[in-house]
């Protein structure tokens, strides 16, 4: 019999992303949420222990087995007994006993896999501490014994999701990743395959605030005294999914709309969710202002100054001197929040500005008459970028070398898991 | 989560989003058991085509599974199998019943796809025990290989049919915890609220007398038998027999998720006691000594 499909595991702070090696999209992508028995607020609560004789099945209870994960488990949020929990936090494990029990609902009840048949690929994020890898090890090999694990870490895979770019023409693992997501934005530089730790940069900005950005705009211009309280974020949150965009002059876009309004104000319709009153709003001006809070931070808080492009070139600063041209050539985006249309051509313009102008002043310090030839910029996005991460593991999975990369049962039961503390890069001998 | 259900949430949840908002596709996923499916738009993005890989089809064949498959999904059926696979249903959405619960129903009917087709051989057998009732004597003894190393064999009798299924487990730990659980299946039964659940018997390495003659069974330490004595109860009436056969196909699953969970929720008493001895060990803990300290001469130590 042929080897059934790796299963991919992306668990992220927010959501989960699962699938099968092979497919282009993950199979399900749900909250990384489990709802339990009893309240949220006692952390670490332990089961009860079996007191009565008897039979096993008397001596306790099925309160372990009773739990929801993903959406089930936002459902049951307002049941009475039910405590919601996110055992990931900042993209790190935190409740390892919902973990083991969030995977083992996702692997039998999802998935429909017996695990024993399947090779797993989970991700984790940069510098994650090799102790999770060996507990996360520990629960995939001993309580689900599958065949063999592999951890790969989340920006190396975004950086493999962007071969799949027809402007990739030489599949490389060093590069520059704009992870996005709902609560923080990564800029990660890699090297053959390693992130180079000490030059990891976070951003404060992430779809979260660009939706409540959104959404100020939208109060103070008075859109929003036609919709619901209760619906306005959700509302701001289409807003900025479905009609923003990134412009390349602030200034201009302004006129542009001020001219010709009717021609580039957008109505979203909506509908009031308990009672179905029909409402709508004017998108304006929030439709290029939203995603430029990454350009010009300072139009949303003042807590955060630094714009995202000065941050990535601070940060391939910072790396060694050998890669920062291939640093340069290869920026590659991931994450929902880099999904704003003109997002790559702005970033990118701004870089080489940045870039250029250093070139420019230090040929002018060194006062020589030699100039430089330049180092080239260039910013990546593909299709695949919502999910990039995830699809980066479907790519790699599916190639034959995933399995030889791969710790095997057999090799786990030899060593022990400080096997998992090292992985072998993909791709690093071709 | 309890009992495992029996149709696959990756059919009924794309099957739903595709009805609403039709977009080429293709995706591969598994199910239990080491079953493929592959569910692609090859021609046009309205029509469906479900294409499923079972190890034991043949065997299934054998005992009718393409008769009820057609029974189940009609017309739905396709004629042209796909390459790989073992049988494809060609799902056209715009045939798909309008109302809201006729929709469900037909939705969770393509989901319940392979559990129709491993229903082949308990459905045969139920209808050679009706048979039997009569005439006396035994029913085939039908073998499902749905695993490398592990079968299903069914055979029907006089008054009962017989459903026993070979376990093989990979790892020691789960070996154990499997002898613990098919042990407490044979124990629970004699509890007073379950006697209307069908008979268990456990053997470890020796096959049951009903398989004993069948060539090529393993005699090791790794094999389990376990038995399930289905009475006419368990089958009179067609709700009763569906439900029976929707649960008795994923025992092995089943069994397999609760030595898991069993295992899991070891794990998490073991973080429990860890979390509790180290704040034994955090109070033993002496204190620093904070104290100013002094040399004989009066003069103050003071650390650079």
């Amino acid at each position: 019999m042929s080897v059934l499909a790796p299963i991919i595991c992306d668990n992220g702070t927010g959501y989960s992303k699962i699938g099968f090696a092979g497919n282009s999209d993950p199979s399900f992508v749900f909250p990384t949420a489990i709802a339990t028995r009893g309240s949220s607020s006692q952390s670490s609560r332990a089961p009860a222990v079996p007191s009565k004789p008897g039979h096993l099945a008397s001596k306790r209870g099925v309160e372990d087995l009773d739990f929801f994960i993903g959406d089930e488990a936002l459902a049951n949020a307002k049941t009475p007994g039910y405590g919601v929990h996110y055992p990931i936090r900042h993209g790190m494990i935190d409740n390892w006993d919902h973990m083991e029990r969030y995977w083992e609902q996702t692997i039998f009840k999802y998935l429909r896999a017996e695990p024993e048949d399947h090779y797993f690929l989970l991700t984790e994020p940069p510098l994650n501490p090799p102790e999770n890898r060996e507990q996360t090890a520990e629960i995939f090999f001993e309580s689900f014994n599958i065949k063999g694990l592999y951890i790969a870490v989340q920006a190396v895979l975004a950086l493999a999701a962007s071969w799949s770019s027809n402007r990739v023409t030489d599949r490389t693992l060093t590069g520059t990743v704009i992870d996005s997501g709902d609560g923080v934005t990564h800029v990660i530089p890699c090297a053959e395959g390693y992130v180079i730790g000490s030059a990891i940069k976070h951003i404060p900005i992430a779809g979260r605030d660009i939706s409540q950005f959104v959404l100020n705009l939208m109060r103070e211009r008075g859109e929003m005294a036609a919709v619901p309280p209760e619906d306005q974020l959700r509302v701001a949150s289409k807003v900025k999914e479905n009609y923003s965009y990134v412009c390349q002059d602030i200034v201009r876009e302004f006129r542009k709309y001020d001219e010709e309004p009717l021609k580039y104000f957008e109505r979203y319709e909506g509908e009031h969710t308990v009672t179905g009153r029909k409402y709508g709003v004017d998108v304006g001006y929030e439709r290029f202002l939203a995603p430029e809070i990454f350009f010009n931070p300072e139009i949303y808080s003042s807590d955060f100054l630094t714009p995202l492009p000065e941050i990535v070139d601070d940060v391939i600063q910072q790396s060694p001197i050998d890669v920062r041209r291939g640093l340069y050539k290869n920026i590659v985006l991931s994450g929902g929040s880099t999904m704003f249309q003109y997002f790559g051509q702005r970033l990118k313009r701004d870089l080489k500005q940045i870039v250029d102008r250093r070139l420019d002043a230090s040929a002018l310090a060194s006062g020589s008459t030699q100039k430089s030839s330049g180092v080239e910029v260039d910013v990546i996005s593909h299709k695949r970028q919502r999910y990039a991460v995830w699809f980066g593991g479907s790519l790699l999975a599916s190639l034959p070398e995933f399995y030889t990369s791969c710790h095997t049962k057999a090799q786990y039961d030899e060593i022990g898991p400080s096997i998992c503390r090292r992985y072998q890069i993909f791709g690093s001998a071709t | 989560m309890i009992l495992l259900e029996p149709q696959n949430v990756i059919i009924q949840t794309t099957l739903s989003e595709k009805i609403i908002k039709p977009s080429s596709l293709d995706v591969q996923f598994v199910d239990y058991d080491g079953v493929r499916f592959h569910l692609s738009t090859p021609e046009k993005k309205t029509v469906l085509l479900l294409s499923m890989h079972i190890r034991c089809w043949d065997e299934l064949v054998k005992y009718g599974a393409l008769d009820i498959l057609r029974r189940e999904y009609g017309a739905l059926v396709a004629t042209q199998v796909e390459n790989e696979y073992n049988v494809s249903l060609e799902i056209d959405i715009e045939q798909v019943p309008a109302d809201p619960e006729a929709r469900d129903a037909f939705v969770m009917s393509i989901a319940l796809f392979k559990r129709n087709a491993l229903a082949a051989p308990f459905e045969l057998g139920f209808k050679t025990q009706k048979e039997l009732e009569s005439s006396g004597g035994q029913g085939e003894l039908m073998q499902i290989h749905y695993r490398d190393e592990e079968a299903i064999y069914i055979q029907a009798s006089l008054d009962r049919v017989t459903v026993i299924f070979s376990t093989v487990f990979q790892d020691e730990t789960d070996r154990i915890f499997g002898k613990v659980f098919l042990q407490e299946f044979v124990d629970a039964r004699r509890q007073p609220s379950i006697q209307n659940a069908p008979q268990v018997l456990y053997s470890n390495r020796d096959p049951p007398l009903e398989i004993r003659h069948v060539p090529g069974l393993r005699n090791t330490e790794d094999v389990g038998y376990v038995t399930f004595v289905l009475f006419p109860r368990h089958f009179v009436n067609p709700s009763t027999a569906s439900a029976t056969i929707s649960h008795i196909q994923l025992f092995r699953d089943y069994l397999h998720y609760h030595i898991k969970c069993s295992k899991a929720y070891m794990h998490s008493r073991m973080r429990h006691r860890v979390a509790e001895f180290q704040k034994v060990l955090n109070r033993a803990k002496t204190e620093v000594a904070t104290g100013e300290r002094k040399t004989v001469s009066g003069r103050t130590m003071v650390s650079r």
